[in-house]
């Protein structure tokens, strides 16, 4: 249904907003009068935002409705208002079931708090049924500081369902005959901006206006502080193990940091350059315990549904030691975040990336060279470089050659990812899809090999728990579940690889970045 | 999950679309989503509603699926609580079920696309044993059985529990007491005689009351335009019951 949010003219008050409204449109006081105070909630990422939702903690209860107006589509009791809540800290029915799939790992915040006087009115029809409902709004909103700043006040104009024509009537009334103007933005935005926030969460990470002709430093600065405010944006969430996603989207923004570090290595003078990979490399390794504990955890439940019958439930201990275990990872990495070692290199990466195109070229070779022509390169080569490894993997090979193979993939997604603006959309978007396949398979071939180590490496501390026993059954039955899936995807890889090397593709490389 | 509940009795007259009414609303008033669908072509609840009894396209295209039931709901006065209408052409829904795949089954699946979006519906039945009957039998997860305490409701309600039996794995029956006056000796001794012998009738009832022949005026359940009366209560506390015998 398509709601609306009108601006009353400043300074009216709600009740001559009302009367105003009753001379010109014949609407009815429907007699509710209230004061409520709310507090909006969203994840991270926006992810209500962008599906027109709005969840909402009031008077006891968690409603979820329509951004645009109130409009509810579920709601459950809830009398509180906490800083965090997952999915499964909904209540069971409609209200989650609605919101688990949006929101998968996220967890909701709050993004702004409102303090609002609200005055319903409604609009009859010839059997005195209402067919419209508006509600005026007064309404302030809460700032970082916790002082309280006023909204513009508005009315919300509320279609009743299977009347919708008659709340187009009257939204063309309220525009043409009263003169109010339709609210530039909804509410909750214009109180998730006073609280601090941005609407709908950040912009996605790469999407940058580069140009071919542009200088190559020019633009690996561009991608660089996009990636280095990703990992500042996402610390604060990641210290407070708000969700698995912000220490996620940190590494994500560490790795793509160093791949380019690495594959633009000739726009940095090497010395500087050398410090800040070692200083990157090292934040890569102390957040990869708790990232790692992270996914097993996550991937707990396909643990269990793998075990016949009844056995899922002996994992348990196993479950007991990777939470501990990732308590202590997740405090000795906030240990090493909150350092000043990690301060100084973020800050000295921020300085040294506002500096580098004024600074001297000499030890710099690619400096000047237009990105299109780098990225190019690059990109070739290291198409070239995963055809030759990728050629080599025989039956017989170690699993080290295919993990050798997937971290240049990884390598190779990226630089089409920070440079697809430069090059030919519908040769970039296929070549990321045959080489997310091919990762697919290598990272299941990886996943398999890692997860049976990490159950080997625990078995001593699930032996000596209660139950143990039955644990260590079930886990001797997972690693050889795993050492299947890993052949399944060794079997897959060779199929995969075929359409990634695939004569039409190299062309496509060769005439494209060549 | 969606839980169907159908105010059902073979008599006519014996107070099931007031208690559809009322029951819709306390529910919608508890922050449930609600839906009433008034099948009875007389459309009763559709008029209590102040909605128009006209469904587009009529009962038989809604009822061989050609129409999208979730564009014929109707919002009604009160929040969360909408309304699939009455359209007179329901009185021959039989024939227009009749004519479909599996008639039996056709009510339920024509409510399955709501399952998300209605904590409760609430069908609003004509009197009548027919193929309407035995399609309700089969969406609702209970029956809502208004018994007036007469003599012949004993027999009725054995009746009736004789026919859900025969449907197997049928919906559960809750009845209870309709339009009673406890100062009438023989309301006094039936009803007495059908809580001894019969426990699935319910301990909340809804008496006779000047309040709930008022919908008819007031166009609206009790419980919204007189809150506070004797008739409100009693569909408060039946309201309890029901919830929690589900």
């Amino acid at each position: 249904m398509n709601g609306a949010q009108y601006l009353l003219p400043d300074g009216l008050r709600l009740g001559a907003a009302r009367e105003a409204l009753a001379a010109q449109t014949g609407l009815l006081e429907d007699g509710s009068r209230s004061r409520v105070e709310r507090v909006f909630y969203d994840t991270f990422d926006g992810r209500l935002h962008a599906a027109g939702l709005a969840l909402v903690q009031t008077d006891g209860r968690l409603s979820l409705m329509g951004i645009d107006a109130y409009g509810e589509r579920a709601s459950a009791p809830f009398d509180r208002a906490p800083e965090r809540l997952l999915a499964r800290d909904l209540p069971a029915g409609r209200l989650r079931d609605q919101l688990a799939p949006l929101l998968d790992v996220r967890a909701l915040t709050p993004i702004a708090r409102t303090r609002s006087q609200l005055l319903g009115l409604r609009m009859l029809n010839g059997d005195d049924k209402t067919v419209v409902r508006l509600v005026c709004e007064s309404c302030t909103a809460q700032g970082p500081g916790r002082g309280l700043t006023k909204l513009h006040s508005r009315v919300h104009v509320l279609p009743v369902r299977g009347y919708e024509a008659a709340a187009e009537r009257l939204k063309e009334q309220l525009e043409k005959k009263v003169g109010l103007v339709r609210a530039p933005a909804p509410l909750h935005d214009e109180a998730v901006a006073i609280a601090g926030g941005i609407p709908g969460g950040l912009p996605p990470t790469l999407d940058l206006p580069l140009r071919p002709t542009q200088r190559a430093d020019a633009a690996a600065v561009q991608v660089l502080q996009r990636l280095l405010s990703t990992i500042e944006v996402n610390l604060p969430g990641t210290l407070g193990d708000v969700d698995t996603e912000f220490l996620h989207d940190l590494r994500v923004a560490v790795r793509r940091t160093r791949a380019l570090q690495r594959e633009l290595r000739g726009v940095f003078a090497p010395e500087p350059l050398a410090r800040f990979r070692a200083g990157f490399r090292w934040l890569q390794e102390i957040t990869g315990p708790t990232r790692d504990l992270d996914v097993y955890l996550l991937d707990f439940d396909r643990f269990r549904e793998v075990l016949p019958g009844s056995l899922g439930g002996d994992l348990d201990p196993l479950a007991e030691v990777l939470t501990d275990e990732r308590k202590r990872a997740q405090r000795k990495m906030a240990r090493a975040l909150c350092s000043d070692r990690a301060a100084t290199l973020l800050a000295d990466w921020s300085a040294y990336l506002e500096e580098l195109v004024q600074s001297p070229v000499d030890d710099r070779p690619d400096a000047r060279t237009p990105i299109g022509e780098l990225a190019g390169d690059r990109i070739q080569k290291v198409y070239r470089q995963m055809l030759k490894r990728g050629r080599a993997v025989e039956q017989a090979s170690p699993a080290e050659a295919l993990h050798d193979l997937r971290k240049q993939g990884k390598e190779l997604r990226y630089l089409l990812e920070f440079f697809a603006v430069l090059y030919p959309d519908d040769v970039v978007r296929p070549m990321v899809k045959r080489l997310k396949s091919l990762q697919d398979v290598l990272g299941s071939f990886q996943d398999s090999e890692v997860q049976a180590g990490m159950l080997l490496a625990h078995r001593e501390a699930v032996g000596a728990r209660e139950n143990g026993a039955a644990a260590l059954m079930a886990m001797g039955l997972l690693v050889d579940r795993l050492e299947r899936d890993q052949l399944a995807a060794r079997a897959e890889f060779g199929k995969c690889f075929a359409s990634f090397a695939a004569s039409r593709q190299r062309e496509l490389v060769e005439a494209t970045f060549g | 999950m969606t839980q169907v509940l159908a105010t059902y009795n073979i008599k006519g007259g014996v107070g099931k679309t007031s208690a559809a009414v009322n029951l819709a609303y306390l529910a919608a008033r508890e922050n449930n989503n609600v839906l009433l669908w008034d099948l009875d072509p007389q459309g009763a609840s559709t008029f209590l509603f102040r909605v128009k009894p006209k469904v587009k396209g009529g009962g038989r295209k809604l009822v061989r699926g050609k129409s999208e039931v979730e564009a014929l709901i109707k919002g009604t006065d009160h929040e969360r609580l909408d309304l699939l209408p009455a359209d007179f052409s329901y009185r021959h829904m039989d024939l227009a079920l009749d004519s479909t795949k599996n008639p039996t089954r056709r009510l339920a699946k024509l409510l399955k696309p709501l399952a998300g979006d209605y904590d409760y519906v609430f069908l609003d039945c004509p009197p009548s044993i027919s193929l309407v009957s035995e399609s309700v039998f089969e969406a609702a997860d209970a029956l809502l059985v208004p018994l007036v305490p007469a003599t012949l409701s004993s027999r009725t309600y054995d009746q009736l529990r004789r026919v859900v039996a025969e449907n197997g794995d049928g919906p559960s029956l809750l009845a209870f007491f309709s339009m009673f006056d406890r100062r009438k000796r023989l309301h006094r001794e039936v009803m007495d005689e059908l809580w001894e012998g019969n426990g699935s009738v319910l301990q909340a009832g809804i008496p006779a009351a000047a309040d709930v022949e008022r919908m008819g005026v007031r166009r609206d359940a009790v419980a919204a335009f007189a809150p506070r009366s004797r008739a409100a209560k009693a569909y408060e506390e039946l309201w309890r019951e029901v919830r929690e015998s589900l």
